[in-house]
């Protein structure tokens, strides 16, 4: 549904956007996840025409931004970051504004903003001035906005930003019940977040993408094994159980003079090793009394990747610098 | 165009959902209003607006550009430009209905001056061929200080600059074509004179509606429109 290929953008010397390449397919739920400043936004900004690329190519539903603008805008629904709305406006006012500007016809335009506002739970707001409204509900009618039209795409630039615990649960719910119609993309820099709401996670850091593909996938990139946590009391456990078939390494966290912790780190996630660990211990005369394992964790992922795009950053700079010397 | 209409729609009701709106008027008015009192509706004075029009050409140089410098800096500032031109519409749509908004504005402004006119109809008899030109000149001037108050809303994120350059700028146009002439020759001095928004506007004032007045000004619209555009296409 939306393919980008080399996209670049450039604000003077600094590279927003480096060379970025994706696919996000029709009927996904897709996050782009990463920190502040990364460039999701100025992604998300080139994909809806907002911004245009100083390199590259996006292409929604086989049209090119660059020179299909318009009917690329009438395809997305476009939840910019905090949104933004006239708050002089009521509810339905804006929804009828917003309406016009997609060019639906008169007779279809109630019937849209009463659709609308029942999917966005807004009925009871609507003849209410925006400016009276807290933030949860301004992020609903923006999300109305966006859908009134009923598009393909549907890009949200942070849409859980400055909402309490209830009002994100809702609109992840709200997220969730919108994905069955539309191809969703949204950008967050909370990993559970993506982590709940999307089929796919795009990682990206400093302009770049650092890591793509479903939680499954981006777990098993993650680490490739199950990490298992030990406390015996068996003589020389860490040469015992490096020795074990499909162990990748072990460290030891320590230990108060009987009892050692280890951590055993698999090679594979598919073998279970803690019926092996068990009995090699076991073997050795020693006692278990704790023993459990981890699945390879994201967030383990996400740090290690925001660490490698730091330095990546760091020496691509030094080489400009360089260059530019 | 549709489109243009909306968005002109949505502008002219936040002029008045804001204060703005009202007091633009109300300054515009009172001011008028004792220009008309003191200088036009009196006994022995001619049935005309003249000296209303004189005055009204030089208080519209600070109400346009006030009536404008929100017009895209005001979006910027809040975020809600960015949801607008992700709609689909273009960058001609978007000035064509900021600019009718704010010449909606300024007939409406104008519109209650149409109380002289009716006080000089019960105690004279007003050449209204006269106030027809008079009131078309306001039009074409005001409209032309929207435009370069559009071009300069599209330039800045900060509603004084946006005002302060387009006021400057006119008082500049303004007072140079009048104290440059005398320094410069014959040659030199005919194309500044030309420049002048002011002649032009008394010539309106008095009846006299000549073609090159009006191409005079609807140029100027034209190309601070045009500027405005392509201002906001090189934005993005």
């Amino acid at each position: 549904m939306i393919v980008a290929r080399r996209l670049s953008k450039r604000f003077g010397r600094f590279h927003a956007v480096d060379s970025v390449d994706f696919e996000i397919p029709r009927g996904q739920v897709v996050g782009f996840l990463g920190p502040n400043g990364a460039g999701k936004t100025t992604t998300i900004r080139l994909i809806v025409g907002y911004l245009r690329p100083t390199q590259g190519v996006v292409r929604v539903d086989g049209l090119d931004v660059a020179t299909d603008g318009r009917r690329v805008r009438q395809r997305i629904g476009y939840l910019p970051e905090s949104a933004p709305l006239y708050g002089e406006m009521r509810v339905s006012e804006y929804l009828k504004f917003r309406a016009r500007l997609f060019g639906l016809e008169r007779a279809r335009r109630g019937p849209a903003i009463e659709l609308a506002l029942r999917r966005c739970r807004l009925s009871d707001v609507a003849s209410r001035p925006i400016d009276q409204l807290s933030r949860g509900y301004r992020q609903r009618v923006g999300l109305a906005a966006a859908l009134l039209h009923e598009p393909e795409v549907l890009i949200l630039d942070e849409p859980m930003v400055g909402l309490d615990p209830s009002q994100i649960l809702e609109v992840r719910k709200l997220i969730r019940e919108l994905a069955g119609r539309h191809t969703i993309l949204l950008s967050t820099h909370i990993l559970p977040e993506a982590q709940q709401t999307c089929d796919r996670i795009i990682m990206m850091a400093r302009g770049r993408i650092r890591a793509a593909g479903t939680i499954d996938e981006l777990r098993s990139l993650a680490s490739r094994g199950n990490r298992y946590t030990v406390e015996t009391d068996a003589p020389k456990a860490g040469a015992v159980l490096t020795e074990l078939r499909g162990v990748a390494r072990v460290e030891a966290l320590g230990s108060d003079g009987r009892w050692a912790r280890l951590v055993v780190t698999s090679l594979d996630d598919a073998l279970d090793l803690r019926e092996p660990i068990f009995r090699a211990l076991a073997e050795r005369g020693g006692a278990v009394r704790e023993l459990h394992s981890e699945a390879p964790s994201l967030e383990h992922l996400f740090l290690e990747m925001l660490a490698e795009a730091e330095a990546d950053y760091a020496r691509r700079e030094g080489g400009r610098d360089g260059a530019a010397a | 165009m549709s489109r243009s209409l909306a968005i002109a729609g949505r502008e002219l009701r936040a002029y008045f959902l804001s204060p703005t709106g009202y007091v633009v008027a109300a300054l515009f008015l009172l001011l008028l209003g004792i220009v008309f009192i003191v200088r036009a509706f009196d006994q022995g004075q001619p049935a005309s607006l003249r000296p209303v029009f004189d005055i009204g050409a030089w208080v519209l140089l600070f109400i346009c550009p006030a009536i404008s410098m929100r017009a895209i800096s005001e979006e910027r500032r809040l975020g809600t430009f960015e949801a607008l031109m992700t709609c689909p519409v273009s960058e001609t749509e978007v000035i064509l209905g900021k600019f009718g908004a704010g010449v909606g504005l300024l007939c409406l402004i104008l519109a209650p001056t149409g109380l002289y006119v009716l006080a000089l109809e019960l105690y004279g008899r007003p050449d209204y061929g006269e106030l027809a030109s008079g009131y078309l000149g306001m039009l074409l001037a005001g409209s032309a200080y929207l435009a370069t108050g559009l071009l300069a809303s599209t330039l800045t994120n900060s509603q004084v600059v946006a005002f302060l350059v387009t006021m400057f700028f006119w008082l500049i146009v303004s007072v140079s074509t009048k104290v440059l002439p005398p320094l410069l020759t014959e040659t030199w001095a005919r194309p500044i004179f030309a420049v002048d928004p002011d002649l032009r506007l008394k010539d309106f004032a008095m009846g006299l509606i000549d073609t090159s007045n009006v191409v005079y000004f609807v140029s100027i619209i034209v190309i601070f429109l045009i500027g405005a555009v392509k201002s906001l296409e090189a934005r993005r």
